[in-house]
């Protein structure tokens, strides 16, 4: 039987198009054979700097298609800046995809998307997929500043129901994206997936638990190696569905554990992850 | 016309033969798996594993990476399965790696030095044994290993009495005198020595006012500490005659130069792998292109030549 070769791999790519949507948000579109047709949703890249002077850059997979990906960035610091700074013919290597994508089919047919700031980044992918098999849509779409929110349109083009929130007010509801979540009744929606800061991603999960609805969390939190190898990247874990890698150890906040729910391991977010169950999280 | 001789980069540490001078720094590169879709391993001299215990460690509340200036701050606190799980279920996937494998003890007692060494170094699957004597990131017990010269000649002599195979110990920079240290473990039996395992450090958040990192403390890595990892090497290659693995920051074949003319035998490569996983193709191959051009046909040629009082053995 034939298989898709889904393995990572270093990919060499070369910028073919850049867009700047807002200030300070850059997509740089790379030019690669080998790598949309095995992206599933929900899947990053390690970045290799162009300079070899910093450590490599996770970023989400935003767009994926024929021999064509994008990275949607955000520039918060040097790496983020050294990248954003790339021009078209600009060669940039890639170790990629990497990381466990969502598992949409779980998520039913009525499924909200909650992206916070440049979580969208890694929201379109699952969009798209989720479209595809005539899922509804509603994209809940939180950012600090109505300046800040990118691309809304393009899951509105998919049939989604957008639903914007802006810190500040300038756009939306005046607040966090996961207010909205509060007005809703049980059962709202067949499952949610989420990606953006991990408080915002904590809400959500609080959020589910009440609605009792099934929910997927994309996890954003520092990566040095990204590829599972230096356990520095982990999140306390219910450990039920996580694999045993070399350290993954079950353990317990209490000796003995007063109730099973209390016992938990680190599971590595760029192995075991980025997406996990929210009910599986223990933080 | 004939092609030139390529120059030879082997290297022996003890019994364990390397064929090539680079060794991924423990902790840094899981068993090597997760990282053999990026590069050949057999492009490696070495892999040595993240450090285990006698019990299961559960590590350190998150977060446990910090990045700072040209480093990173990093306290994992020694997450394992203990060495039962380990050998159970993780060493007999150590088996037809096409580098060397060198197992990493970590302890809180002599004891534990002794009882994880022998059952870890009985495996076929482990080549070498490195004593890491040098973990900064599991309170204060750890590291007094490194940094107490009593407790590193114990705990030296423990492993040394229990295996033939190869046995690095791993030196701190956290001390006031490196080679005094390097000197007493090489008398209770080292064949080489890790020189240096990370910095202690600490960075803060001001708005929150609290450590950045869930342990408070951590441990330095990558190209911010080389300059120190590179004084420790000089120092303690003028102190004992065995072989040493240089190591803190090497991204570049020029980084690696700077330890080995300091008096390293061989490198090792951590932090650079988070960078570029081709690194150590990089480091071996600009090695080779240097020594090649100035007419060396062995890398053991140049070992501390920049280093007037150099002691160690070429
Ligand atoms: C799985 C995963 C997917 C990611 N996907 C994307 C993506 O698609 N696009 C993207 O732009 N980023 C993404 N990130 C975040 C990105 O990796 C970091 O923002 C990046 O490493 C920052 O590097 P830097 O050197 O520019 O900044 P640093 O020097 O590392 O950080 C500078 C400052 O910005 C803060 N900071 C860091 N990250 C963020 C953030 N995301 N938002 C706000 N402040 C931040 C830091 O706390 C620090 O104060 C992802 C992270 C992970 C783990
Ligand atoms: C995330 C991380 C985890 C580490 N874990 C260990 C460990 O378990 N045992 C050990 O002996 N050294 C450990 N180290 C130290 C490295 O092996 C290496 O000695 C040190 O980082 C300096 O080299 P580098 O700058 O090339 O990384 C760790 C380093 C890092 C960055
Ligand atoms: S970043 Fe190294 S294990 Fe996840």
């Amino acid at each position: 039987m034939y298989t898709l070769e889904r393995s990572p791999a270093v990919h060499r790519t070369v910028v073919s198009d850049r867009r700047e949507p807002v200030p300070g948000i850059v997509i740089l579109g790379l030019h690669v054979p080998h790598l949309a047709s095995i992206t599933l949703p929900g899947q990053f890249a390690m970045v290799v700097p162009p300079s070899g002077e910093q450590a490599a850059t996770a970023l989400g997979i935003y767009e994926a298609e024929g021999e064509r990906v994008s990275l949607m960035l955000v520039v918060v610091g040097p790496r983020t800046r050294e990248l954003a700074a790339l021009q078209i013919g600009a060669p940039l290597d890639l170790l990629a995809p990497l990381g466990n994508g969502f598992e949409l089919d779980a998520l039913g047919d009525n499924v909200a998307l909650i992206a916070g700031g440049v979580g969208i980044a890694s929201l379109l992918l699952p969009a798209q997929a989720l479209a595809a098999r005539g899922a509804r849509l509603t994209l809940l779409y939180g950012a600090r500043t109505a300046a800040a929110l990118v691309d809304a349109d393009r899951f509105a083009a998919l049939g989604a129901k957008v639903v914007l929130a802006t810190d500040d007010g300038t756009r939306g509801h005046a607040g966090f994206v996961t207010e909205l979540l509060r007005a809703l009744p049980k059962h709202a929606f067949s499952g949610l997936a989420a990606c953006g800061p991990s408080p915002m991603l904590r809400a959500v999960g609080r959020a589910a638990a009440y609605l009792d609805i099934p929910a997927q969390l994309a996890l954003e939190e520092t990566f040095a190696c990204g590829v599972g190898a230096c356990w520095g990247c982990v999140v306390p874990h219910a450990a039920s569905s996580v694999g045993t890698p070399v350290g993954l150890i079950r353990a317990k906040r209490a000796e003995p554990p007063a109730r099973e729910s209390d016992r938990f391991c680190y599971a590595r977010i760029c192995k075991e992850g980025p997406v996990f169950w929210a009910h599986e999280l223990r933080w | 016309m004939a092609e030139a001789t390529q120059p030879d980069l082997a290297v022996a540490l003890g019994r364990l033969r390397l064929s090539w001078p680079t060794l991924m720094g423990s902790g840094c590169y899981g068993s090597g798996e997760e990282y053999a879709p990026f590069i050949d391993l057999a492009a490696l001299g070495g892999v040595v594993l993240k450090s285990v215990t006698r019990h299961p460690r559960l590590g350190n509340a998150a977060p446990r990476l910090v990045s700072t200036p040209s480093g990173l701050l990093n306290a994992i606190g020694l997450q394992n399965p203990g060495i039962d799980a380990y050998l159970e279920n993780d060493v007999a996937n150590f088996a037809d790696r096409p580098c060397a494998v060198i197992g990493s003890v970590a302890g809180f007692s002599v004891d534990d030095y002794a009882y994880v060494t022998e059952r870890l170094a009985a495996r076929d699957e482990i080549d070498a044994i490195e004593l890491n004597i040098s973990c900064p990131n599991v309170g204060t017990e750890g590291e007094t290993f490194a940094c107490d010269p009593s407790l590193a000649e114990a705990a030296t002599r423990a492993a040394r009495g229990v295996t033939d195979k190869t046995l690095i110990v791993k030196l701190s920079p956290n001390v006031t005198d490196i080679a005094a240290i390097a000197r007493i473990v090489e008398a209770a039996g080292a064949d080489a020595l890790a020189v240096i395992n990370t910095v202690r450090g600490m960075s803060i958040d001001v708005d929150r006012w609290t450590p950045r990192l869930g342990n408070a403390n951590g441990g330095l890595s990558g190209p911010a500490i080389r300059p120190v990892a590179v004084l420790a090497v000089w120092e303690v290659a003028r102190a004992v005659k065995i072989p040493i693995v240089g190591q803190g920051g090497i991204e570049t074949a020029r980084d690696a130069l700077e330890f080995i003319l300091a008096g390293a035998s061989a490198v090792g490569i951590g932090t650079g792998n988070f960078t570029d996983p081709r690194v150590p193709l990089n480091v071996v191959d600009g090695i080779r292109d240097y020594l090649a051009a100035r007419g060396h046909s062995a890398l053991s040629e140049i070992v501390g030549k920049a280093n007037p009082r150099f002691a160690g053995v070429r």
